[in-house]
């Protein structure tokens, strides 16, 4: 799930399956590529990022052996296929890495928009820039990023503004995400700008923003979801996938959009240039595709499906939840990353700025 | 007057000594006591003795129990990562062994220009810090378009790990006496035999202790391997660290005594071994 | 003569031979990498990693003031974050070094037998995963752990203490892992203290605090100053301690150089701050090194 994904660090791998993956994986390419080849297929995916039945199923109907190595963050993924790493056919990159693996040319078309069930998918799912069209990428799945709270020392929380006042009057009890983007663009919300602001004097001000709040923040940190369950903190920054433990302990745990706004995040499913198993990938991307698939991975991550047939099979607790599935005002709240380039430095210095103090 | 307070400074000395001793065993005694610890949320809050979190390390979340089966682990992965480490620790300190042994001959039995040099750059990469090889390393790695992967981070524990062998041979060569070697050579026995046959038996200890210390060292190293781990190649420390920061679950606590007990099971053999005198 | 020709060939080739592994795995990928980490940090920052191969003396200017270009402002909280570090680092030398001064008199003092197995008990630590000993302390330290449960319980305070998350708890977690480090030299030298040195101080009439500055501390320096460079070097350039315990809200330069790498995608940066680490470890071998150099030589035995 997406709780466990951002969290900057190396998730688990099944590593001597990649490795002997790797080892075919490089003969396969040599010896015949495009061929659905001996029934394999490499995914490269976020940690927790996917529902593990779903691999099974599709194994098990195609007679495919899926292999799944796993990243935590966007750049690390980027680092890695850029580093050479052979023999992935899929990875599962945020919007605006697609965007930057596309201009790279490490992608190849996989032509979704051609498949059956192509039209179960949201058109406005369609955020990259470079693929308006999904020609490349299948959109997977989205989430917002808000509050998670402790609900025996705060027993509702609808805002940043109460967040924040919170925080003032119990200093240390609540966190941020330790994610410059995330964090800053909290501050870019509360000061009335844009999450993907170029100009240095509103990120200045987000910066201003953030700093005066950082005295009573206790960490800036990902592993919120025990800590804010133990009471050891009280709220904490996170995605929506917590969702999945207040939908457990709904009388003690709460998840809230704040009414300001918030980010969202949102990551497709693209093939490599580099594939070895382009066949099988794109039997993966039709497969994700159907209703039935998007409704189980979006039952088990908790975060929005972008399928709009899956809807209406999600159990009722998720579909109505305003959270996982926020009504259009909320939604038009939200903001999504784009890449900013060489100005994401101006970004950089400001949350080593914000840590520092 | 003098012995009533050399007797004081003794016995302050031998509670601090105590005092001591329990400053680096509590937090361990601590990790074990509450691996055992039945509440699934907080691991610190004692509410009953259960084995249930070493069940689930072998068995997963199918486990009878009240946790969560999100904060769990499948025991595939965990056996997948933990052989990940072991063929890493023991590829590198096999190498490593060999090469820091090698060295350590060199060194002790030959007078050649540029000794002082290479008696320095093996203590380097001892001194460099670990961020500083790790993110060199990385650099060197993708720069070459070398992938990275279990070679990489076999080759770049073996740069380390040498120095250590290196260091623990060294002190069984300094204390040996060379006169066997010598007869040895003597006797016409070429250099290879008195290797095989006088000098290795004499430093086998030392080689032996040196490869259990690189394959310890190896078995724990988070930050180079973590600048330079790659596809598929995730080491038992990097798994632990990314459970750490997803948060505090009961799981790690139990793994971590399971780790603890296999460590300090290699470590004493080491320890022994080595302080067996020559 | 024809065969001590022969003998010194072979010699030769054993030692090229010997020699030969070694300084391939160190040249290529020691030296070689340290190299390119040199050149890097005058590169410019690739926009997705990696480098451009122009000239760039510009990510010092960023940490140090000067050279300076549109892009790269100086900015002093590169400097105060590596002040910090090396005020951490610093603490966590004196605090080891007190705690384990006593401890290796203790152990000194023990009869062969206990000595072995207290030696055995010391080293053992160092043994267990770094990781798991860091755990130990979150465990210990939050709000909800031991520590405050504990203070909580006896009555001594009624609001948990914020323990996890500070420069304390930094500090705390660092002269924990490296308490062997700084033991085992200190131990070593005070193993070898010739006590009839002392005795013959408290003889001529010395004080104990006289005997204790002018005999036990000087005949002991060489292993303090061995322990505190062993201590400091990896304190300086720690990431793992103060990401887990200062909850990211405490850094020190090594937290920077990981973002820029993993993070900020600017490694020309982090090579210049690794480099700026580097450049502190050389400073404090080479005074070590002047200093033992002037000890051996000034002082005629």
């Amino acid at each position: 799930m997406k709780t466990n994904t951002n969290t900057g660090e190396t998730c688990m791998t099944l590593t001597s399956k990649a490795i002997r993956t790797l080892g075919s994986a490089a003969m396969l390419a040599l010896m015949s590529q495009g061929a659905a080849a001996e029934g394999k297929l490499n995914l490269y995916n976020w940690g927790d990022y996917i529902n593990p039945e779903l691999i099974d199923a599709f194994s098990k109907e195609f007679g495919v052996e899926v292999t799944l190595d796993t990243y935590s963050t966007n750049e690390e993924m980027l680092a890695r296929i850029q580093a050479g790493a052979a023999g992935y056919d899929l990875v599962w990159p945020s919007v605006h890495m697609h965007d930057i693996m596309q201009q790279l040319g490490l992608l190849q078309p996989a032509n979704p928009n051609q498949m059956p069930g192509w039209e179960n998918i949201d058109p406005a799912a369609l955020r990259s820039q470079a693929d308006p069209n999904g020609d490349y990428c299948m959109p997977y799945a989205w989430g917002a990023v808000g509050i998670f709270y402790n609900k025996k020392l705060i027993p509702e929380l609808k805002s940043w503004d109460e967040f924040f006042a919170y925080a003032n009057a119990n200093p240390g009890k609540v966190t941020m995400l330790d994610d410059l983007r995330e964090t800053l663009g909290v501050g870019l919300i509360m000061t009335g700008s844009s999450v993907n602001s170029r100009n240095p004097d509103e990120i200045a001000k987000a910066e201003a923003f953030i700093a005066e709040q950082v005295p009573n923040i206790g960490a800036f940190r990902y592993d919120v979801i025990p800590l804010v369950t133990s009471g050891d903190i009280a709220a904490g920054h996170y995605y929506v996938g917590a969702v999945l433990n207040v939908l457990q302990d709904p009388e003690n745990l709460g998840y809230v959009i704040p009414a300001e706004g918030a980010t969202m995040y949102q990551e497709d499913i693209c093939m490599l240039a580099s594939a070895p198993n382009v066949e099988n990938a794109k039997l993966f991307m039709q497969f994700m595709m159907r209703p039935e698939s998007a409704a189980k991975n979006a039952e088990r991550l908790t975060n929005g499906t972008v399928n709009t047939a899956a809807l209406d099979l999600l159990p009722e607790n998720l579909r109505s939840n305003p959270s996982i599935n926020p009504p259009a005002e909320v939604r038009a709240k939200l903001q999504i990353f784009e890449d900013l380039g060489k100005d994401l430095r101006l970004y950089t210095k400001a949350w080593d700025r914000i840590k520092t103090n | 007057m003098k012995n009533k307070r050399q007797m004081l400074w003794s016995a302050l000395l031998k509670g601090y000594g105590v005092l001591f001793l329990v400053f680096l065993y509590l937090p361990l005694g601590l990790i074990v006591a509450f691996s055992f610890n039945a509440n699934p949320i907080n691991v610190a809050e004692w509410t009953g003795f259960t084995l249930d979190w070493y069940a689930t390390i072998f068995q997963g979340a199918s486990v009878e129990g009240n946790f969560d089966a999100a904060f769990t682990e499948s025991p595939e992965r965990i056996f997948d990562v933990i052989r990940t480490s072991f063929v890493v620790a023991l590829s590198a300190a096999s190498a490593a062994t060999v090469i820091g042994t090698a060295t350590a001959l060199a060194l002790a039995r030959h007078k050649f220009f540029g000794k002082r040099f290479y008696q320095a750059l093996l203590l380097l990469p001892m001194l460099v810090p670990d961020i500083v090889l790790g993110i060199a390393l990385l650099i060197f790695f993708v720069g070459v378009g070398i992938e990275l992967g279990l070679m990489t981070i076999i080759i770049g524990h073996v740069t380390f790990l040498s120095s250590y062998v290196f260091v623990v041979v060294s002190a069984r060569l300094a204390g040996m006496d060379t006169t066997l070697e010598q007869a040895s050579a003597d006797l016409g026995a070429g250099p290879l035999t008195t290797f095989r046959r006088v000098t290795l038996p004499q430093i086998m200890p030392g080689v032996v202790g040196g490869f259990l210390l690189a394959f310890i060292i190896s078995l724990d190293d988070v930050v180079i391997t973590y600048f330079i781990a790659g596809v598929g190649s995730q080491t038992l420390p990097l798994f632990i660290l990314a459970m750490m920061r997803r948060g505090l679950r009961p799981q790690i606590t139990a793994l971590a005594v399971l780790i603890l007990l296999f460590s300090l099971i290699v470590a004493s053999i080491g320890l022994i071994l080595r302080n067996r005198k020559p | 003569m024809a065969g001590d020709r022969f003998m010194a060939a072979r010699k030769r080739n054993a030692l090229l031979l010997l020699l030969a592994p070694i300084s391939i795995i160190l040249g290529i990928f020691f030296l070689i990498p340290l190299g390119i980490v040199v050149v890097y940090s005058f590169l410019e920052p690739g926009l997705y990693g990696g480098v451009e191969w122009t000239w760039y003396p510009y990510n010092y200017g960023r940490i140090l003031g000067w050279p300076l270009n549109d892009y790269e402002e100086f900015d002093p909280i590169y400097l105060k974050i590596f002040a910090t570090s090396l005020k951490y680092a610093l603490m966590t030398v004196v605090f080891s070094l007190l705690i384990c001064y006593p401890a290796a008199f203790w152990v000194s003092r023990r009869s062969e037998r206990w000595k072995g197995f207290v030696l055995f008990l010391i080293t053992l630590p160092f043994f267990a995963s770094l990781l798991i000993r860091i755990y130990a302390w979150l465990l210990l330290l939050r709000p909800t752990g031991f520590v405050n449960t504990a203070l909580e319980a006896a009555g001594i305070i009624s609001q948990p203490l914020d323990l996890l998350f500070s420069g304390t708890a930094v500090v705390l977690g660092m002269v924990y892992i490296f308490t062997p480090f700084m033991f085992l030299p200190i131990y070593a030298n005070v193993e070898k203290l010739d006590f009839s040195l002392v005795r013959a101080s408290q003889d001529l009439g010395a004080s104990p605090i006289q005997t204790f500055l002018r005999v036990i501390l000087p005949l002991t320096a060489p292993g303090m100053v061995a322990g505190s460079i062993i201590v400091f070097i990896p304190a300086l350039g720690n990431f793992i301690v103060p990401s887990l315990l200062g909850g990211a809200k405490v850094q020190m330069t090594g937290n920077l150089i990981e973002r820029s790498f993993l993070q900020s995608r600017d490694w020309p940066f982090g090579s210049a701050l690794a480099l700026l680490i580097m450049a502190s470890v050389v400073v404090v071998l080479m005074i070590q090194t002047v200093k033992a150099g002037r000890a051996k030589g000034g002082r005629p035995a």
